[in-house]
């Protein structure tokens, strides 16, 4: 029997009807964070990333790597939502946004430096595909998913 | 259609080992997905093209090795628009049973 343990580099790619001004707009900037990241405004300021939850609680705080608008941003990851995952060590997000034909984005996020963090790992596996999941409704509808 | 793409690429059974490969672990080059199949090398960068147009598998350049991951993105897709409407609707006729039952009774 072979036991699943989650990805040390994971890979997500997605297609969105959207600029990819739009794309990074969507982000980085927390009137639209609010609406599809687990309701958490996310604020990009002195270099670093931080998230909030619905409360105000810090949910993430980590150093930007690289801001290149709109086409590449990396950041450290470091989930403080949760005190089993904010002792793990740091982990890294990349996100690339490439425009294709058709008014289509191509956005890949790659979340890696994961193998010192298997319960981050496991954690984000399904997390990045809800929130990319709901990122592409909400851009392409102006709605956010039900749920 | 990229829908269209994807139930295609998933119409295949080496097609679907090698996404099982990637789901075990990802980030594999071409020699080791091809070590474990029956198959021509040419025949197994046939299938990943296939998997990779589809959506289902991104590469990476590492070095000067090119890496195979499995994107689960366009699975959740097709997920969402053609197999979780069915189970709500299966769920919600369970509730209406139950319901009709209850009333009955």
């Amino acid at each position: 029997m072979t036991t699943m343990t989650a990805q040390t580099t994971q890979v997500y790619q997605l297609f969105i009807k959207a600029t990819p001004e739009r794309v990074w707009d969507a982000i980085t900037k927390s009137e639209f964070t609010t609406r599809y990241f687990f309701a958490s405004r996310i604020e990009m300021t002195d270099g670093r990333r931080r998230a909030y939850g619905p409360n105000g609680e810090l949910w993430g705080d980590s150093a930007i790597l690289e801001e290149d608008p709109p086409r590449r941003l990396v950041h450290e990851w470091q989930g403080l939502y949760d005190p089993d995952l904010a002792a793990e060590t740091t982990s890294r997000v990349t996100w690339e946004i490439e425009p294709q034909d058709g008014g289509i984005t191509k956005l890949t996020l790659i979340h890696d430096h994961l193998e010192g963090a298997p319960k981050t790992a496991e954690s984000v596996a399904g997390g990045w595909m809800l929130v990319l999941s709901g990122l592409k409704t909400l851009l392409e509808t102006g709605q956010p998913l039900a749920g | 259609m990229t829908d269209d793409r994807v139930f295609k690429a998933l119409a295949d059974p080496t097609r679907r080992f090698l996404l099982d490969r990637l789901y075990e672990r990802d980030g594999r080059t071409l020699s080791e997905l091809e070590s474990e199949l029956e198959m021509t090398r040419f025949g197994v960068m046939k299938h990943l093209r296939l998997l990779e147009d589809a959506g289902l598998v991104v590469t990476r350049r590492s070095g000067r090795e090119k890496l195979h991951y499995l994107n689960p993105v366009p699975i959740r897709l097709i997920h969402d628009r053609w197999i979780d409407k069915y189970r709500e609707r299966y769920v919600s006729a369970l509730a209406d049973l139950k319901n009709e039952l209850e009333e009955t009774a």
